[in-house]
Protein backbone atom coordinates (compact mmCIF):
# COMPACT_ATOMS: atom_id res chain seq x y z
CA UNK A 1 0.00 0.00 0.00
CA UNK A 2 2.88 2.20 1.06
CA UNK A 3 4.14 2.16 -2.57
CA UNK A 4 1.50 3.33 -4.18
CA UNK A 5 0.81 6.30 -2.13
CA UNK A 6 4.68 7.14 -2.85
CA UNK A 7 4.05 6.90 -6.40
CA UNK A 8 1.08 8.93 -7.12
CA UNK A 9 2.75 11.60 -5.56
CA UNK A 10 6.07 11.71 -6.45
CA UNK A 11 5.10 11.87 -10.31
CA UNK A 12 3.95 15.23 -10.12
CA UNK A 13 7.02 16.24 -8.35
CA UNK A 14 9.25 14.49 -10.88
CA UNK A 15 7.16 16.54 -13.46
CA UNK A 16 8.34 19.68 -11.97
CA UNK A 17 11.93 19.15 -10.98
CA UNK A 18 12.87 17.14 -14.09
CA UNK A 19 14.57 19.78 -15.71
CA UNK A 20 16.63 20.87 -13.23
CA UNK A 21 17.74 17.57 -11.63
CA UNK A 22 21.13 15.71 -12.79
CA UNK A 23 20.22 12.66 -14.00
CA UNK A 24 21.90 9.65 -11.93
CA UNK A 25 22.11 7.24 -15.18
CA UNK A 26 21.78 8.75 -18.48
CA UNK A 27 21.52 6.11 -21.52
CA UNK A 28 21.96 8.01 -24.53
CA UNK A 29 21.32 6.31 -27.86
CA UNK A 30 22.80 3.16 -26.71
CA UNK A 31 23.16 -0.23 -29.47
CA UNK A 32 23.89 -3.36 -28.35
CA UNK A 33 24.37 -5.94 -30.83
CA UNK A 34 25.47 -9.48 -31.09
CA UNK A 35 26.93 -11.34 -33.87
CA UNK A 36 25.21 -14.61 -34.38
CA UNK A 37 26.64 -16.67 -36.72
CA UNK A 38 23.98 -18.07 -39.78
CA UNK A 39 25.03 -21.63 -39.52
CA UNK A 40 26.84 -22.17 -36.17
CA UNK A 41 30.78 -22.93 -37.23
CA UNK A 42 31.02 -26.38 -35.17
CA UNK A 43 34.82 -26.62 -35.62
CA UNK A 44 38.18 -25.56 -36.80
CA UNK A 45 37.92 -27.47 -40.09
CA UNK A 46 35.12 -26.27 -40.89
CA UNK A 47 35.33 -23.01 -39.90
CA UNK A 48 38.29 -22.67 -42.23
CA UNK A 49 36.71 -24.67 -45.23
CA UNK A 50 34.16 -21.83 -45.21
CA UNK A 51 36.51 -18.98 -44.47
CA UNK A 52 37.76 -20.50 -48.07
CA UNK A 53 34.73 -20.52 -49.69
CA UNK A 54 33.67 -16.88 -48.31
CA UNK A 55 30.48 -18.49 -46.70
CA UNK A 56 31.37 -17.35 -42.99
CA UNK A 57 28.37 -14.92 -42.95
CA UNK A 58 27.17 -13.35 -39.41
CA UNK A 59 23.80 -12.14 -39.29
CA UNK A 60 23.75 -9.39 -36.84
CA UNK A 61 21.56 -8.50 -34.07
CA UNK A 62 20.56 -5.71 -32.34
CA UNK A 63 19.43 -6.61 -28.15
CA UNK A 64 19.00 -2.96 -27.64
CA UNK A 65 18.30 -0.49 -30.51
CA UNK A 66 18.79 3.63 -29.65
CA UNK A 67 17.74 3.15 -26.04
CA UNK A 68 17.68 6.66 -24.04
CA UNK A 69 16.77 7.58 -21.03
CA UNK A 70 17.32 9.41 -18.19
CA UNK A 71 17.23 7.78 -14.44
CA UNK A 72 17.01 10.91 -11.45
CA UNK A 73 18.23 10.35 -8.03
CA UNK A 74 15.74 8.60 -5.93
CA UNK A 75 13.35 6.94 -8.48
CA UNK A 76 12.63 3.80 -8.33
CA UNK A 77 12.30 2.77 -12.57
CA UNK A 78 10.52 -0.71 -13.73
CA UNK A 79 11.29 -2.51 -16.63
CA UNK A 80 9.04 -4.07 -18.71
CA UNK A 81 8.86 -6.13 -21.38
CA UNK A 82 8.34 -9.69 -22.93
CA UNK A 83 11.01 -12.58 -22.79
CA UNK A 84 14.17 -11.85 -25.19
CA UNK A 85 13.16 -8.11 -25.10
CA UNK A 86 16.50 -6.21 -24.17
CA UNK A 87 15.55 -5.88 -20.28
CA UNK A 88 18.24 -8.18 -19.01
CA UNK A 89 21.12 -6.77 -21.65
CA UNK A 90 20.32 -3.37 -20.66
CA UNK A 91 20.89 -4.25 -16.79
CA UNK A 92 23.90 -5.55 -17.58
CA UNK A 93 25.29 -2.59 -19.62
CA UNK A 94 24.23 -0.24 -16.69
CA UNK A 95 25.74 -2.62 -14.06
CA UNK A 96 29.02 -2.54 -16.01
CA UNK A 97 29.01 -6.10 -17.07
CA UNK A 98 29.13 -5.48 -20.85
CA UNK A 99 30.13 -2.38 -22.96
CA UNK A 100 27.28 -0.84 -25.31
CA UNK A 101 28.65 -1.46 -29.17
CA UNK A 102 26.98 2.10 -29.66
CA UNK A 103 25.77 4.98 -27.64
CA UNK A 104 27.12 6.10 -24.01
CA UNK A 105 25.75 5.30 -20.56
CA UNK A 106 26.87 7.61 -18.07
CA UNK A 107 26.57 6.33 -14.79
CA UNK A 108 29.10 5.97 -11.71
CA UNK A 109 29.51 2.13 -11.63
CA UNK A 110 30.62 2.11 -8.48
CA UNK A 111 27.91 3.09 -7.26
CA UNK A 112 26.05 0.63 -8.90
CA UNK A 113 24.92 -2.95 -7.69
CA UNK A 114 22.92 -5.93 -9.75
CA UNK A 115 21.55 -7.95 -7.40
CA UNK A 116 20.83 -11.04 -9.10
CA UNK A 117 20.13 -14.66 -7.57
CA UNK A 118 22.08 -17.40 -6.64
CA UNK A 119 24.92 -16.32 -9.32
CA UNK A 120 27.37 -19.20 -9.21
CA UNK A 121 25.66 -21.57 -6.40
CA UNK A 122 27.37 -24.67 -6.57
CA UNK A 123 24.79 -27.42 -5.80
CA UNK A 124 27.19 -30.22 -4.59
CA UNK A 125 28.94 -27.89 -2.05
CA UNK A 126 26.89 -27.21 1.26
CA UNK A 127 24.44 -24.44 2.31
CA UNK A 128 26.93 -22.74 4.03
CA UNK A 129 30.13 -23.38 1.34
CA UNK A 130 28.05 -21.65 -0.90
CA UNK A 131 27.16 -18.20 1.15
CA UNK A 132 30.92 -17.52 1.30
CA UNK A 133 31.19 -18.87 -2.24
CA UNK A 134 28.65 -16.54 -3.53
CA UNK A 135 28.79 -14.03 -1.06
CA UNK A 136 32.79 -13.49 -1.95
CA UNK A 137 31.56 -13.46 -6.11
CA UNK A 138 28.86 -10.59 -5.17
CA UNK A 139 31.62 -8.56 -3.93
CA UNK A 140 31.59 -9.93 -0.38
CA UNK A 141 34.80 -9.70 2.32
CA UNK A 142 35.39 -12.62 4.34
CA UNK A 143 34.82 -10.61 7.44
CA UNK A 144 31.57 -9.37 5.77
CA UNK A 145 29.99 -12.46 5.69
CA UNK A 146 31.43 -14.01 8.86
CA UNK A 147 29.26 -11.11 10.91
CA UNK A 148 26.38 -11.36 8.76
CA UNK A 149 26.65 -15.13 8.38
CA UNK A 150 23.81 -15.73 11.35
CA UNK A 151 21.30 -12.97 9.89
CA UNK A 152 21.79 -14.55 6.30
CA UNK A 153 20.72 -17.91 7.39
CA UNK A 154 17.65 -16.59 10.09
CA UNK A 155 16.49 -14.31 7.17
CA UNK A 156 16.27 -17.56 5.24
CA UNK A 157 14.84 -19.76 7.53
CA UNK A 158 17.22 -22.32 6.91
CA UNK A 159 18.38 -23.13 10.36
CA UNK A 160 19.88 -26.73 10.62
CA UNK A 161 19.64 -27.27 7.00
CA UNK A 162 23.43 -25.29 6.20
CA UNK A 163 25.53 -28.39 6.60
CA UNK A 164 23.36 -30.05 4.01
CA UNK A 165 24.17 -30.21 0.02
CA UNK A 166 22.40 -27.47 -1.91
CA UNK A 167 21.67 -29.76 -4.67
CA UNK A 168 18.97 -31.47 -1.89
CA UNK A 169 17.36 -28.35 -1.31
CA UNK A 170 13.69 -27.07 -2.92
CA UNK A 171 14.05 -24.56 -5.46
CA UNK A 172 12.78 -22.44 -2.91
CA UNK A 173 14.71 -22.78 -0.11
CA UNK A 174 17.61 -22.27 -2.93
CA UNK A 175 16.20 -18.87 -3.76
CA UNK A 176 15.67 -17.84 -0.60
CA UNK A 177 18.93 -18.14 0.33
CA UNK A 178 20.23 -16.99 -2.65
CA UNK A 179 17.79 -13.96 -1.84
CA UNK A 180 19.14 -13.18 1.93
CA UNK A 181 22.87 -12.84 0.91
CA UNK A 182 22.27 -10.82 -2.34
CA UNK A 183 19.91 -8.32 0.31
CA UNK A 184 22.30 -8.84 3.11
CA UNK A 185 24.73 -6.25 1.99
CA UNK A 186 24.42 -2.04 2.92
CA UNK A 187 22.14 -0.38 0.33
CA UNK A 188 24.01 0.83 -2.07
CA UNK A 189 22.84 4.02 -4.29
CA UNK A 190 22.15 2.55 -7.38
CA UNK A 191 20.30 -0.84 -6.79
CA UNK A 192 19.16 -2.71 -9.78
CA UNK A 193 16.56 -6.01 -9.32
CA UNK A 194 16.75 -8.68 -11.93
CA UNK A 195 13.66 -10.55 -11.58
CA UNK A 196 13.98 -11.23 -7.82
CA UNK A 197 10.64 -10.23 -6.57
CA UNK A 198 8.86 -13.11 -6.74
CA UNK A 199 11.00 -15.51 -4.75
CA UNK A 200 9.52 -18.30 -2.53
CA UNK A 201 6.27 -19.14 -0.96
CA UNK A 202 3.68 -16.26 0.01
CA UNK A 203 4.91 -15.88 3.18
CA UNK A 204 8.91 -15.68 2.17
CA UNK A 205 7.54 -13.31 -0.70
CA UNK A 206 6.02 -10.78 1.89
CA UNK A 207 9.05 -10.75 3.99
CA UNK A 208 11.13 -10.15 0.63
CA UNK A 209 8.67 -7.44 -0.22
CA UNK A 210 9.42 -5.87 2.97
CA UNK A 211 12.71 -5.93 2.40
CA UNK A 212 13.20 -4.23 -1.19
CA UNK A 213 10.84 -1.91 0.15
CA UNK A 214 13.32 -1.08 3.17
CA UNK A 215 16.02 -0.65 0.56
CA UNK A 216 13.75 1.32 -1.60
CA UNK A 217 12.62 3.61 0.85
CA UNK A 218 16.55 4.32 2.15
CA UNK A 219 16.59 6.54 -0.44
CA UNK A 220 18.60 4.36 -3.27
CA UNK A 221 17.55 4.39 -6.71
CA UNK A 222 16.17 1.59 -8.05
CA UNK A 223 16.16 -0.30 -11.05
CA UNK A 224 13.45 -3.00 -10.91
CA UNK A 225 13.07 -5.48 -14.21
CA UNK A 226 10.41 -7.70 -14.63
CA UNK A 227 7.94 -9.16 -17.13
CA UNK A 228 5.06 -9.08 -14.07
CA UNK A 229 3.37 -5.99 -14.80
CA UNK A 230 1.62 -6.25 -10.91
CA UNK A 231 5.32 -6.14 -9.35
CA UNK A 232 6.06 -2.85 -11.36
CA UNK A 233 2.58 -1.09 -10.93
CA UNK A 234 3.07 -1.88 -7.19
CA UNK A 235 7.21 -0.52 -6.42
CA UNK A 236 7.84 1.89 -9.04
CA UNK A 237 7.46 5.58 -9.94
CA UNK A 238 8.34 5.48 -13.66
CA UNK A 239 8.22 2.47 -15.65
CA UNK A 240 9.97 1.59 -19.09
CA UNK A 241 8.63 -0.57 -21.74
CA UNK A 242 11.03 -2.23 -24.31
CA UNK A 243 10.26 -4.75 -26.89
CA UNK A 244 12.47 -6.09 -29.23
CA UNK A 245 15.62 -3.39 -28.50
CA UNK A 246 13.07 -0.90 -28.57
CA UNK A 247 11.50 1.82 -26.03
CA UNK A 248 7.93 1.64 -26.48
CA UNK A 249 7.11 3.75 -24.01
CA UNK A 250 8.32 5.77 -20.80
CA UNK A 251 5.69 7.34 -18.46
CA UNK A 252 3.34 6.28 -15.70
CA UNK A 253 3.63 2.92 -14.58
CA UNK A 254 0.01 2.24 -14.78
CA UNK A 255 -0.42 3.00 -17.93
CA UNK A 256 2.74 1.80 -19.64
CA UNK A 257 1.59 -1.40 -18.21
CA UNK A 258 -1.72 -1.04 -19.40
CA UNK A 259 -0.45 -0.35 -22.17
CA UNK A 260 2.01 -3.30 -22.38
CA UNK A 261 -0.76 -5.91 -21.51
CA UNK A 262 -2.98 -4.82 -24.21
CA UNK A 263 -0.56 -5.77 -26.49
CA UNK A 264 -0.64 -9.17 -25.36
CA UNK A 265 -4.64 -9.15 -25.93
CA UNK B 1 42.82 5.53 -3.84
CA UNK B 2 45.84 3.20 -3.01
CA UNK B 3 43.67 1.89 0.23
CA UNK B 4 40.87 1.10 -2.22
CA UNK B 5 43.14 -0.96 -4.61
CA UNK B 6 44.58 -3.11 -2.16
CA UNK B 7 41.42 -3.79 -0.34
CA UNK B 8 40.07 -4.88 -4.07
CA UNK B 9 43.31 -7.07 -4.32
CA UNK B 10 41.98 -8.84 -1.18
CA UNK B 11 38.73 -9.30 -2.12
CA UNK B 12 39.98 -11.02 -5.16
CA UNK B 13 42.26 -13.25 -3.37
CA UNK B 14 39.10 -14.44 -1.72
CA UNK B 15 37.47 -15.01 -4.60
CA UNK B 16 40.26 -17.04 -5.98
CA UNK B 17 40.23 -18.56 -2.69
CA UNK B 18 36.83 -19.92 -2.26
CA UNK B 19 36.25 -20.83 -6.61
CA UNK B 20 39.88 -22.84 -5.46
CA UNK B 21 38.17 -24.44 -2.94
CA UNK B 22 34.77 -25.16 -4.51
CA UNK B 23 36.81 -27.00 -7.49
CA UNK B 24 38.85 -29.40 -4.75
CA UNK B 25 35.39 -30.02 -2.97
CA UNK B 26 34.00 -31.05 -5.85
CA UNK B 27 36.25 -33.18 -7.30
CA UNK B 28 36.20 -35.49 -3.74
CA UNK B 29 32.52 -34.82 -3.32
CA UNK B 30 31.19 -38.31 -3.62
CA UNK B 31 34.17 -40.45 -1.60
CA UNK B 32 34.19 -41.22 1.76
CA UNK B 33 38.17 -40.35 2.02
CA UNK B 34 37.61 -37.26 0.40
CA UNK B 35 41.15 -34.92 0.19
CA UNK B 36 43.17 -37.65 1.24
CA UNK B 37 42.81 -39.33 -2.27
CA UNK B 38 45.00 -36.05 -3.46
CA UNK B 39 47.78 -37.93 -1.35
CA UNK B 40 46.62 -41.24 -1.77
CA UNK B 41 46.30 -41.27 -5.47
CA UNK B 42 49.56 -40.39 -6.66
CA UNK B 43 51.45 -42.55 -4.04
CA UNK B 44 49.29 -45.69 -4.91
CA UNK B 45 50.10 -45.12 -8.54
CA UNK B 46 53.75 -44.37 -7.74
CA UNK B 47 53.88 -47.77 -6.07
CA UNK B 48 52.66 -49.79 -8.93
CA UNK B 49 54.24 -47.48 -11.47
CA UNK B 50 57.63 -48.48 -8.96
CA UNK B 51 56.61 -51.71 -9.30
CA UNK B 52 55.93 -52.04 -12.97
CA UNK B 53 59.72 -50.27 -14.40
CA UNK B 54 61.77 -50.91 -12.02
CA UNK B 55 63.06 -53.84 -13.75
CA UNK B 56 62.51 -52.22 -16.89
CA UNK B 57 64.72 -50.20 -16.78
CA UNK B 58 67.62 -51.51 -15.01
CA UNK B 59 69.88 -49.13 -16.28
CA UNK B 60 69.00 -45.93 -15.03
CA UNK B 61 70.16 -45.41 -11.24
CA UNK B 62 66.58 -44.99 -8.67
CA UNK B 63 64.44 -45.40 -12.02
CA UNK B 64 60.89 -45.29 -10.16
CA UNK B 65 62.14 -41.74 -8.67
CA UNK B 66 63.51 -40.49 -11.95
CA UNK B 67 59.89 -41.11 -13.43
CA UNK B 68 57.87 -39.84 -10.39
CA UNK B 69 59.90 -36.15 -10.63
CA UNK B 70 58.81 -35.88 -14.04
CA UNK B 71 55.54 -36.88 -13.49
CA UNK B 72 54.42 -35.43 -11.09
CA UNK B 73 55.48 -32.11 -12.78
CA UNK B 74 53.72 -33.20 -16.09
CA UNK B 75 50.82 -33.72 -13.96
CA UNK B 76 50.72 -30.30 -12.98
CA UNK B 77 50.97 -28.84 -16.30
CA UNK B 78 48.82 -30.80 -18.06
CA UNK B 79 46.02 -30.61 -15.05
CA UNK B 80 46.23 -26.79 -14.82
CA UNK B 81 46.06 -26.19 -18.67
CA UNK B 82 43.32 -28.60 -19.50
CA UNK B 83 41.14 -27.53 -16.40
CA UNK B 84 42.38 -23.56 -16.77
CA UNK B 85 41.13 -24.23 -20.32
CA UNK B 86 37.69 -24.50 -20.15
CA UNK B 87 37.33 -22.13 -16.96
CA UNK B 88 36.23 -18.84 -19.52
CA UNK B 89 33.57 -21.55 -21.01
CA UNK B 90 31.97 -23.05 -17.94
CA UNK B 91 31.28 -19.34 -15.79
CA UNK B 92 29.95 -18.15 -18.96
CA UNK B 93 26.87 -17.44 -16.42
CA UNK B 94 29.06 -15.65 -14.05
CA UNK B 95 30.86 -13.66 -16.30
CA UNK B 96 28.06 -11.86 -17.77
CA UNK B 97 26.62 -10.93 -14.63
CA UNK B 98 29.88 -10.32 -12.25
CA UNK B 99 31.67 -7.94 -12.36
CA UNK B 100 35.30 -9.67 -11.32
CA UNK B 101 38.10 -9.55 -13.36
CA UNK B 102 38.11 -12.13 -15.66
CA UNK B 103 41.66 -13.92 -15.07
CA UNK B 104 40.20 -14.60 -11.77
CA UNK B 105 38.68 -17.51 -13.65
CA UNK B 106 41.92 -19.66 -15.43
CA UNK B 107 43.77 -18.61 -11.84
CA UNK B 108 41.36 -20.10 -10.04
CA UNK B 109 41.70 -23.42 -11.88
CA UNK B 110 45.28 -23.20 -12.21
CA UNK B 111 45.62 -22.35 -8.58
CA UNK B 112 42.96 -25.56 -7.89
CA UNK B 113 45.85 -27.65 -9.51
CA UNK B 114 48.32 -26.55 -8.22
CA UNK B 115 46.73 -27.32 -4.56
CA UNK B 116 46.41 -30.93 -6.02
CA UNK B 117 50.35 -30.67 -6.76
CA UNK B 118 51.18 -30.05 -3.12
CA UNK B 119 49.65 -32.88 -2.09
CA UNK B 120 50.86 -34.88 -4.43
CA UNK B 121 53.94 -33.60 -3.59
CA UNK B 122 53.85 -34.95 0.21
CA UNK B 123 53.11 -38.43 -1.61
CA UNK B 124 55.98 -37.86 -3.67
CA UNK B 125 58.49 -36.95 -0.28
CA UNK B 126 57.29 -40.03 1.34
CA UNK B 127 58.56 -41.79 -1.91
CA UNK B 128 62.03 -40.12 -1.55
CA UNK B 129 61.97 -41.59 2.27
CA UNK B 130 61.36 -44.91 0.55
CA UNK B 131 64.03 -44.82 -2.03
CA UNK B 132 66.72 -43.22 1.07
CA UNK B 133 67.31 -40.15 -1.14
CA UNK B 134 68.86 -37.93 1.69
CA UNK B 135 68.15 -34.46 2.29
CA UNK B 136 70.10 -32.12 0.42
CA UNK B 137 70.17 -28.18 0.62
CA UNK B 138 69.84 -28.53 -3.22
CA UNK B 139 65.89 -29.46 -2.57
CA UNK B 140 65.63 -25.70 -1.66
CA UNK B 141 65.68 -25.06 -4.99
CA UNK B 142 62.29 -27.03 -5.78
CA UNK B 143 60.27 -24.04 -4.23
CA UNK B 144 61.99 -21.71 -7.09
CA UNK B 145 61.50 -24.06 -9.98
CA UNK B 146 57.64 -24.76 -8.51
CA UNK B 147 57.15 -21.33 -8.70
CA UNK B 148 58.57 -20.36 -12.47
CA UNK B 149 56.62 -23.98 -13.85
CA UNK B 150 53.78 -22.09 -11.78
CA UNK B 151 53.58 -18.83 -14.25
CA UNK B 152 54.23 -21.15 -17.03
CA UNK B 153 51.29 -22.98 -16.40
CA UNK B 154 49.23 -19.61 -16.19
CA UNK B 155 50.92 -18.19 -19.38
CA UNK B 156 49.86 -21.09 -21.23
CA UNK B 157 46.20 -21.40 -19.35
CA UNK B 158 45.28 -17.63 -20.24
CA UNK B 159 45.97 -18.42 -24.03
CA UNK B 160 43.95 -21.89 -24.15
CA UNK B 161 41.41 -20.54 -22.18
CA UNK B 162 40.68 -17.38 -24.51
CA UNK B 163 41.25 -19.60 -27.89
CA UNK B 164 38.98 -22.11 -26.26
CA UNK B 165 36.27 -19.27 -26.61
CA UNK B 166 36.36 -19.38 -29.55
CA UNK B 167 37.15 -22.72 -30.90
CA UNK B 168 36.13 -25.29 -28.80
CA UNK B 169 38.14 -27.45 -30.93
CA UNK B 170 41.14 -26.81 -29.34
CA UNK B 171 40.50 -28.94 -26.45
CA UNK B 172 40.76 -31.81 -29.33
CA UNK B 173 43.89 -30.45 -30.64
CA UNK B 174 45.26 -29.73 -27.37
CA UNK B 175 44.76 -33.51 -26.14
CA UNK B 176 46.60 -34.88 -29.42
CA UNK B 177 49.43 -32.02 -28.82
CA UNK B 178 49.56 -32.85 -25.13
CA UNK B 179 50.60 -36.46 -25.87
CA UNK B 180 53.17 -35.73 -28.39
CA UNK B 181 54.74 -33.09 -25.72
CA UNK B 182 54.84 -35.73 -23.03
CA UNK B 183 56.78 -38.82 -25.43
CA UNK B 184 59.20 -35.59 -26.47
CA UNK B 185 59.76 -34.45 -22.17
CA UNK B 186 61.93 -37.50 -21.39
CA UNK B 187 59.37 -38.73 -18.46
CA UNK B 188 59.71 -42.30 -18.42
CA UNK B 189 63.32 -42.76 -20.46
CA UNK B 190 66.49 -41.49 -19.88
CA UNK B 191 67.29 -38.21 -22.40
CA UNK B 192 71.31 -39.80 -23.18
CA UNK B 193 68.70 -43.19 -24.92
CA UNK B 194 67.67 -41.35 -27.31
CA UNK B 195 69.87 -39.57 -30.74
CA UNK B 196 71.87 -36.67 -30.00
CA UNK B 197 69.93 -34.83 -32.09
CA UNK B 198 66.67 -35.68 -30.40
CA UNK B 199 68.21 -34.45 -27.48
CA UNK B 200 69.23 -31.42 -28.65
CA UNK B 201 65.37 -30.93 -29.46
CA UNK B 202 64.55 -32.27 -25.87
CA UNK B 203 66.65 -29.76 -24.13
CA UNK B 204 64.87 -27.18 -25.79
CA UNK B 205 61.48 -27.86 -24.29
CA UNK B 206 60.41 -26.22 -21.76
CA UNK B 207 58.53 -28.75 -20.16
CA UNK B 208 61.90 -31.10 -19.93
CA UNK B 209 63.55 -28.31 -18.95
CA UNK B 210 61.93 -28.17 -15.36
CA UNK B 211 61.44 -31.71 -15.07
CA UNK B 212 65.81 -31.31 -15.63
CA UNK B 213 65.87 -28.89 -13.14
CA UNK B 214 64.19 -30.45 -10.31
CA UNK B 215 65.28 -34.02 -11.05
CA UNK B 216 68.65 -32.67 -10.72
CA UNK B 217 68.00 -30.96 -7.23
CA UNK B 218 65.80 -33.37 -5.51
CA UNK B 219 67.56 -36.89 -6.88
CA UNK B 220 71.22 -35.89 -7.83
CA UNK B 221 71.18 -33.03 -5.62
CA UNK B 222 73.42 -31.35 -8.28
CA UNK B 223 73.09 -27.40 -9.33
CA UNK B 224 71.07 -27.23 -12.65
CA UNK B 225 73.44 -25.33 -15.24
CA UNK B 226 73.36 -21.91 -15.75
CA UNK B 227 71.81 -22.45 -19.39
CA UNK B 228 69.18 -24.57 -17.66
CA UNK B 229 68.28 -21.92 -15.11
CA UNK B 230 68.25 -19.26 -17.20
CA UNK B 231 65.28 -21.08 -19.33
CA UNK B 232 63.60 -22.03 -16.24
CA UNK B 233 62.77 -18.28 -15.62
CA UNK B 234 62.64 -17.16 -19.26
CA UNK B 235 59.98 -19.71 -19.94
CA UNK B 236 57.92 -18.93 -16.92
CA UNK B 237 58.00 -15.04 -16.77
CA UNK B 238 58.31 -14.54 -20.74
CA UNK B 239 55.15 -17.53 -20.95
CA UNK B 240 53.37 -15.41 -18.23
CA UNK B 241 53.87 -12.16 -20.10
CA UNK B 242 52.14 -13.09 -23.29
CA UNK B 243 49.54 -14.99 -22.06
CA UNK B 244 48.17 -12.21 -19.96
CA UNK B 245 49.06 -9.26 -22.74
CA UNK B 246 46.71 -11.50 -24.95
CA UNK B 247 44.58 -12.11 -22.47
CA UNK B 248 43.65 -8.40 -21.28
CA UNK B 249 43.80 -7.34 -24.81
CA UNK B 250 41.15 -9.77 -26.08
CA UNK B 251 38.95 -10.36 -22.83
CA UNK B 252 36.29 -7.86 -23.90
CA UNK B 253 36.38 -9.88 -27.53
CA UNK B 254 35.24 -12.67 -26.02
CA UNK B 255 31.80 -11.54 -24.05
CA UNK B 256 30.05 -11.16 -27.43
CA UNK B 257 31.36 -15.23 -28.39
CA UNK B 258 30.32 -16.26 -24.81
Amino acid sequence: MTGKIRKGKDIMEYKAEEKERIPIISIENVSMKFRIAEEKVASLKEFFIRTLEGKNTYREFYALKEVSFSVYPGEVIGIIGTNGSGKSTLLKLVAGALFPSEGKILVDQKKVQLLTLGTGFDLELTGRENVYLNGAIIGYTKEYIDEKYEEIVKFAELEGFMEEKVKNFSSGMVSRLGFAIATARETPEILILDEVLSVGDMFFRKKSEQRIQQMIHSGSTVLIVSHSADVIVKNCSRAVWIEKGVVRQIGEPKEVCKAYKNMGE
Amino acid sequence: MKMDQIKQLRQYGFVIRQLVSREIKRKYTRSYLGILWSVLNPLMSMVVISMVFSTMFQRVENYSIYFLTGNIIWQLFTGATTSAMAALVDNKSLLIKVKLPKVIFPLSRVGAAFVNFLYTFVAYLLMLMVFRIKPSVMMLLFPIAALFLLLFCIGISYLLSIVYVFFGDIKHLYSVLLTLWMYCSAIFYPIDSTPEMVQRLIAENPIYNYISCVRKCMIYQTMPSAGELGRMVFWGIGCYAVGRFVFIRLQNQIMQEL
